[in-house]
């Protein structure tokens, strides 16, 4: 059953995705730093309210996966920051989530040696991000 | 390091920011860097853009896009310019080719997914590059 976007329960079930991915599990090895996304509002889009997804991220596991706000997000070591169409664009394989940063789609902050190395580990993350089933608020 | 646009653009700004970062955290890459004298094209052929690294012995100048008279240029998607930045430095300074990163981008380059024009001529160039490059 889909869950709506960015809510709790996409939360919730981000986080099984990701514990369940033997690839993240393998790729995220030694990966120690919290991760935040920050989904900007667009309220033409039926999104009205910034938010953000802290991820918790140890060792290959996602020790917690929760969404609150924009500003608790961007406390995180690493932040990627854009609006909501384009994280549901990542979320639905519409934009890669590398390339969208190499183009300024998607704004990183955080130390980029760290990031590169585990490139592997961030594209399983965003492949776990696709096996949620999601409503849109733009599509109802 | 220095930008050569008044704006530059994202993948400029990601790729001067990861060498600055590589060279200050290891003295063996800040050598390389003070010693590297060359104009290194990457053309990123899946979202069409690229930058032109200048280095000019212990400077960098980062130009957005494709500058004239480039020594190499490198062609590839992507995931193939990250897994550049993966690849493992070993012995005498020379990228790893055997492990799972290394053979994925040395299979790209036998089959044309990843071109790096000018190679030829500056085999040395290449590898000090991919050392400033690496991550690892």
């Amino acid at each position: 059953m889909a869950v709506k976007a960015f809510s709790s329960e996409w939360a919730e079930q981000f986080k099984d995705e990701v514990n369940a991915s033997s690839v993240y599990k393998s790729a995220a090895r030694g990966w120690k730093w919290t991760v935040g996304l920050v989904v900007e509002a667009e309220p033409d889009k039926k999104f009205p309210e910034s938010r953000g997804v802290v991820m918790d991220l140890f060792d290959g596991t996602a020790r917690g996966i929760t969404v609150g706000s924009a500003a608790d997000a961007q406390k995180c070591d690493f932040v990627i920051t854009a609006p909501y169409t384009r994280w549901k664009q990542v979320a639905t394989k519409e934009l890669d989530a590398t390339k969208g940063m190499l183009q300024g789609k998607l704004k990183l902050k955080g130390d980029l040696p760290t990031i590169v190395r585990y490139t592997k580990a961030s594209q399983e993350m965003t492949e776990c991000t696709t096996r949620v089933p999601v409503e849109w608020p733009d599509e109802n | 390091m220095k930008y050569a646009d008044p704006e530059p653009s994202a993948f400029a700004s990601m790729l001067g920011g990861l060498i600055d970062a590589n060279i200050e955290t290891s003295r063996a890459k800040h050598k390389d860097f003070d010693e590297l004298d060359a104009s290194v094209g990457i053309w990123v052929t899946d979202i069409d853009e690229g930058v032109t690294l200048e280095f000019q012995r212990g400077t960098l100048v980062v130009h957005n896009g494709l500058t004239p008279k480039r020594d190499i240029t490198i062609r590839a998607e992507a995931d193939t310019v990250m897994s550049l930045s993966n690849l493992k430095i070993g012995m005498f300074g020379m990228p790893v080719y055997y492990d799972e990163v290394g053979r994925g981008v040395a299979l790209k380059l036998v089959r044309g997914r990843l071109r790096i024009d000018g190679m030829l001529g500056n085999i040395a160039t290449v590898n000090t590059v991919t050392r400033i490059f690496s991550v690892r």
